[in-house]
C-alpha cells in the first residue's frame, strides 16, 4: 500500500520540517548579522521628503547637489533618505524610528512639531556651530520659533506666507479686475459670494482638521489681536478677535461662498482647486506660485494679500521646514555641522544654496536677510515681488505648540466652521480646555 | 483498516514504537510542528504586541525613550477626555449603521446571485470586484463621487430637487457617507460568506415547503434565516470587529476626512492613532487600544452566550 501526498516527488515530510526549521533560525539570525553589519557605518542619515526619490526634478537636484558637494570634502558623509510626503508628514515612519532609538541624524521638521521634538529631548544645540554673523543673519521673527533660551535647534530653509489667489479669468467674467480685490473682511465675503455660481465656489478655505488648518487660520485671529496665550502663559483665546476670526470662515462656509469640502490634496493644494476652476479665489501660501507654474500654466491668477478686519492690522503667517540635528543620533555634532555649513554660514555657497531653494527650487522667501539681498533680482519679478514687497513683510513665524493645544485650537475651529457651533461657544470652550493644559505645562515655551 | 494502514505508513516502515514513540504521538509531534509557524507567527506578531501594549498602557511613554509608570492614570485619563467619550460614540454609531447594512446587503446579494448562471458568475465578479481594490482608491473615489457641487451623487441630488447637500462635510451625514463606502468595500466579501452559507441549505427543504404551499418569503423566514445562523453569527462577529478596528474603518476615514469635520468621523482607531504617531502619547494610545480589545471580547462573548457558542443545536 503506497501513501500519497500532495508534496512534490522527492520531499518527505521529514524533509520539509527540517527546512521550515532551518529557515526560521535563518530569519531569526538574519536581524543579528545584520546590526553587526551596520554598526561601522558613521554615514549620517537625512530624513526629508524631496530627495533623492521625490517628484520634483529641481528640488531633488538641489538636495543631491548640496549633499554631493558636503561628502566631496568632508566626513562623516551624509546620506539622503526619501519618506513620502504624506508618509513623513502623517505616518508612522518618524514616529516609530524615534520611538525605537533609531531616528535619522538629520532630519526636517515644521514649527508645528518643533515642541514635540524639543520636548521629547532629541533636538540638537546647533548655536556652537553658527558663528555670529550668521546668527545675526536670520530675522527674529523667522528664527524665534526653532529657539530655546537663547539657543538655536532648528535652521530653516524657507519661509512661506500665506496669501489669496484668485483666477483672472473668474474676475473677468464677472466684470472685475485686478483693483477690484478685497481689502476688508467684508469684501472678501462679499466678493466670494459674488463669484460664487452653480459650478463653483467664490472663496476656499482650508476644511481638512489639522496643522495645515491652524496655521492658515492664525493670520485671522491675529489680525483683530488676538493671542491663543497671555504673557504670564494663560489662555488668551476667549477674545473678540478669536470669535471674529472664526465667525469670518464659519460665514464664509454658511453663506455658501466657501465649500465644506477641498479637492486634491487639501487647501494647499491650489492646482487642485483654483487650477480646476473648484473656486474662485484660495487662500494658499507661497508655494502656489510654482505649483501653478509648474502644473497649470495655461491658468491666469493673480495674488492679494489677507485682507483685514474693522480696525483690525495687516499680518500674514509664514511657515517654513527647518533642518534639524537628532541628538541621540550616531554623531549630533557632525550633524549639526552639516547643517550649519548647508544653511547658516556666511559662506557665499551656504547663501546662494538658500537663494537657489528659494528661487529655482521651489517659489519662497528666504528665512536669511543675506538670501534676500544676493537673490533680490529674483525676488524682485514678476509673483515673488509681489510676495517680497507687498505680503512678506508682514509675516509673523507659525506658533509653536504642543499637539495637545494644536488639537484645541483645531477642535474649534471645526466647531466654528462645520460644525455649525456659536464661534463664541466655540471660543470660550477652547479657552477652558487651553487654561487647563497650561496649568500643567512645562515644556519649552510656546511662542 | 485503512486508517490504520495510512498511519503506520505514514509513520514510515519502521515499527512505530522503535524509538520509543507510539504511532499517535509521533503524528501528534508532527501535527504541531505544522502548526507551530502559524501560531508562532500569532503569537509573535499578535499575542506579545497585544501583551507589550497592556505593559506600555501602565507608562507614561514621550516616544523619545522616556518610561514613566503612572499605573492606572492612562485609564483613569479616559473617563475624563471628552475627545476619548466622542470617539467612542462614533465608533459605536458607526458598527450600528455599519454591522446591519453589511448583513443586509450581504444576504440581499447572495440570494440574487446564488442560482448557478452565467449572469450570476459575472454579477458575483462584479459585486466581489471593491475586494480587489485599494482601500486608499476606494476613498478617494468615493470622494471625488460626493465632492461638493460637482460630484456625481450631489448633482443628481441636486436634480431630484435636493440641492445644497455636503455629503461629506456636513457633520450630520459624513459618516453615513463613509459607512456607504466601506459597505460597497465589503459587501462582496459578506456576500461570498453568505453563498456558502446558502449551499449548505438541503434543497430539499425548499421543495418540501413548497410542496406544502410555502411561499417564497415564508420559505425565507423558515428555513433561510433559521439554517444561516451559524453563518450570521460569523458575519456579525467578523463585521463588528471590522467596524471598530478593521482597515476600512481607518484607511477610509483617514483619506476621506481625516476625522472631520468636527471630530464626526473620528474612530477610536483613528484617535489610537493619532495619539500615538501624532502625539507620542503611547502610553495613553496603549490604554484605549487594550480597553478596545476587552470591549471586543465582551462583544464576541456575549454573541458567544447568545447563541450557545456559535454551534447553533436545533432541538
Amino acid at each position: 500500500m503506497s501513501l500519497k501526498t500532495n508534496l512534490p516527488a522527492g520531499w518527505s515530510r521529514r524533509s520539509l520540517l527540517k527546512g521550515g526549521a532551518a529557515l526560521g533560525a535563518g530569519l531569526a539570525a538574519a536581524p543579528l548579522l545584520g546590526r553587526s553589519a551596520f554598526a561601522q557605518d558613521t554615514t549620517l542619515d537625512f530624513w526629508q521628503f524631496y530627495a533623492p526619490d521625490g517628484e520634483v526634478k529641481s528640488q531633488v537636484d538641489w538636495f543631491v547637489k548640496m549633499v554631493d558637494d558636503y561628502n566631496a570634502t568632508m566626513d562623516p558623509k551624509v546620506k539622503l533618505t526619501y519618506v513620502v510626503n504624506t508618509e513623513y508628514m502623517n505616518g508612522t515612519k518618524l514616529a516609530t524610528s524615534f520611538a525605537s532609538g533609531q531616528g535619522p541624524d538629520i532630519f526636517i521638521i515644521s514649527p508645528g512639531d518643533f515642541l514635540r521634538y524639543y520636548n521629547g529631548g532629541v533636538l540638537a544645540d546647533l548655536t556652537p556651530h553658527i558663528d555670529a554673523a550668521a546668527q545675526a543673519d536670520f530675522p527674529e521673527t523667522v528664527i524665534a520659533n526653532r529657539m530655546v533660551d537663547g539657543k538655536i535647534y532648528g535652521i530653516p530653509m524657507e519661509v512661506e506666507p500665506m496669501a489669496f489667489y484668485y483666477s483672472v479669468k473668474a474676475f473677468e467674467d464677472a466684470g472685475l479686475n485686478e483693483n477690484d480685490v478685497p481689502q476688508s473682511w467684508d469684501q472678501l465675503l462679499e466678493l466670494g459670494q459674488k463669484l460664487t455660481n452653480a459650478d463653483r465656489y467664490g472663496l476656499l478655505f482650508e476644511t481638512n482638521p489639522g496643522y495645515y488648518q491652524n496655521f492658515t487660520w492664525y493670520p485671522f485671529m491675529w489680525q483683530g489681536g488676538g493671542e491663543f496665550q497671555t504673557a504670564e502663559g494663560k489662555s488668551a483665546y476667549d477674545s473678540p478677535a478669536t470669535v471674529g476670526a472664526l465667525k469670518l470662515w464659519q460665514d464664509a462656509v454658511n453663506s455658501g461662498a466657501a465649500p465644506r469640502q477641498v479637492l486634491g490634496g487639501g487647501g494647499g493644494d491650489i492646482v487642485a482647486n483654483l487650477g480646476s476652476g473648484y473656486c474662485a479665489i484660495q487662500n494658499v501660501g507661497i508655494w502656489g506660485i510654482s505649483a501653478m507654474d509648474n502644473n497649470a500654466p495655461d491658468v491666469p491668477y493673480g495674488i492679494f494679500k489677507l485682507p483685514v478686519p474693522t480696525g483690525g492690522k495687516y499680518v500674514t503667517v509664514g511657515g517654513g521646514w527647518a533642518f534639524v540635528a537628532n541628538s541621540k543620533g550616531k554623531n549630533p555634532e557632525a550633524a549639526a555641522k552639516f547643517i550649519a555649513w548647508a544653511l547658516a554660514s556666511m559662506d557665499p555657497g551656504s547663501v546662494q544654496r538658500v537663494v537657489d531653494w528659494c528661487t529655482v527650487a521651489k517659489s519662497d522667501m528666504p528665512p536669511r536677510n543675506s538670501a534676500l539681498e544676493a537673490g533680490k533680482e529674483a525676488f524682485n519679478k514678476g509673483n515673488l515681488a509681489k510676495f517680497a514687497n507687498d505680503i512678506h513683510p508682514g509675516t509673523r513665524a507659525e506658533p509653536r505648540v504642543p499637539p495637545e493645544v494644536y488639537k484645541i485650537i483645531s477642535d474649534s475651529i471645526q466647531a466654528a466652521m462645520l460644525g455649525g457651533t456659536d464661534p463664541q461657544a466655540a471660543a470660550t470652550a477652547a479657552s477652558q480646555q487651553l487654561d487647563a493644559f497650561l496649568a500643567s505645562y512645562t515644556g519649552a515655551p510656546l511662542l | 483498516m485503512a486508517l490504520s494502514s495510512t498511519s503506520e505508513t505514514v509513520a514510515g516502515s519502521k515499527p512505530a514504537a522503535s524509538r520509543g514513540l507510539t504511532t499517535r504521538r509521533r503524528e501528534m509531534i508532527a501535527g504541531y510542528l505544522f502548526v507551530a509557524p502559524d501560531a508562532l507567527g500569532l503569537l509573535i506578531f499578535v499575542g506579545l504586541p497585544m501583551l507589550l501594549s497592556l505593559g506600555v498602557s501602565v507608562f507614561d511613554v514621550d516616544g523619545f525613550g522616556s518610561f514613566e509608570f503612572v499605573g492606572l492614570a492612562n485609564y483613569q485619563k479616559m473617563l475624563v477626555d471628552p475627545l476619548f467619550w466622542s470617539s467612542l460614540r462614533v465608533t459605536v454609531q458607526f458598527a450600528v449603521m455599519l454591522v446591519p447594512l453589511l448583513y443586509v446587503v450581504g444576504l440581499g446579494l447572495a440570494l440574487l446571485v446564488q442560482r448557478t448562471s452565467k449572469v450570476n458568475t459575472v454579477l458575483r465578479a462584479m459585486f466581489f470586484a471593491p475586494q480587489m481594490i485599494s482601500l486608499v482608491v476606494v476613498a478617494l473615489v468615493f470622494q471625488l463621487m460626493v465632492v461638493d457641487k460637482l460630484g456625481v451623487l450631489p448633482r443628481s441630488l441636486s436634480f431630484l430637487g435636493v440641492g445644497g447637500l455636503s455629503l461629506l462635510g456636513n457633520p450630520s451625514l459624513a459618516l453615513f457617507t463613509v459607512t456607504v463606502a466601506a459597505v460597497w468595500f465589503l459587501m462582496g466579501f459578506y456576500m461570498l460568506i453568505f453563498l456558502g452559507g446558502l449551499q449548505d441549505i438541503p434543497r430539499e427543504y425548499y421543495e418540501a415547503a413548497r410542496i406544502d404551499g410555502a411561499g417564497r418569503a415564508q420559505s425565507f423566514w423558515n428555513i433561510t434565516l433559521p439554517l444561516l445562523r451559524p453563518t450570521s453569527f460569523f458575519v456579525l462577529i467578523v463585521s463588528t470587529v471590522a467596524a471598530v478596528t478593521g482597515a476600512q474603518a481607518f484607511d477610509l476615514v483617514y483619506v476621506m476626512t481625516k476625522g472631520g469635520p468636527a471630530n464626526s468621523t473620528s474612530l477610536l482607531i483613528s484617535y489610537i492613532y493619532q495619539q500615538a504617531f501624532q502625539y507620542s502619547a503611547f502610553g495613553y494610545a496603549s490604554a484605549i487600544a487594550t480597553l478596545l480589545v476587552v470591549l471586543l471580547l465582551v462583544i464576541t462573548v456575549f454573541f458567544y452566550l447568545i447563541t450557545k457558542g456559535g454551534r447553533f443545536q436545533y432541538d
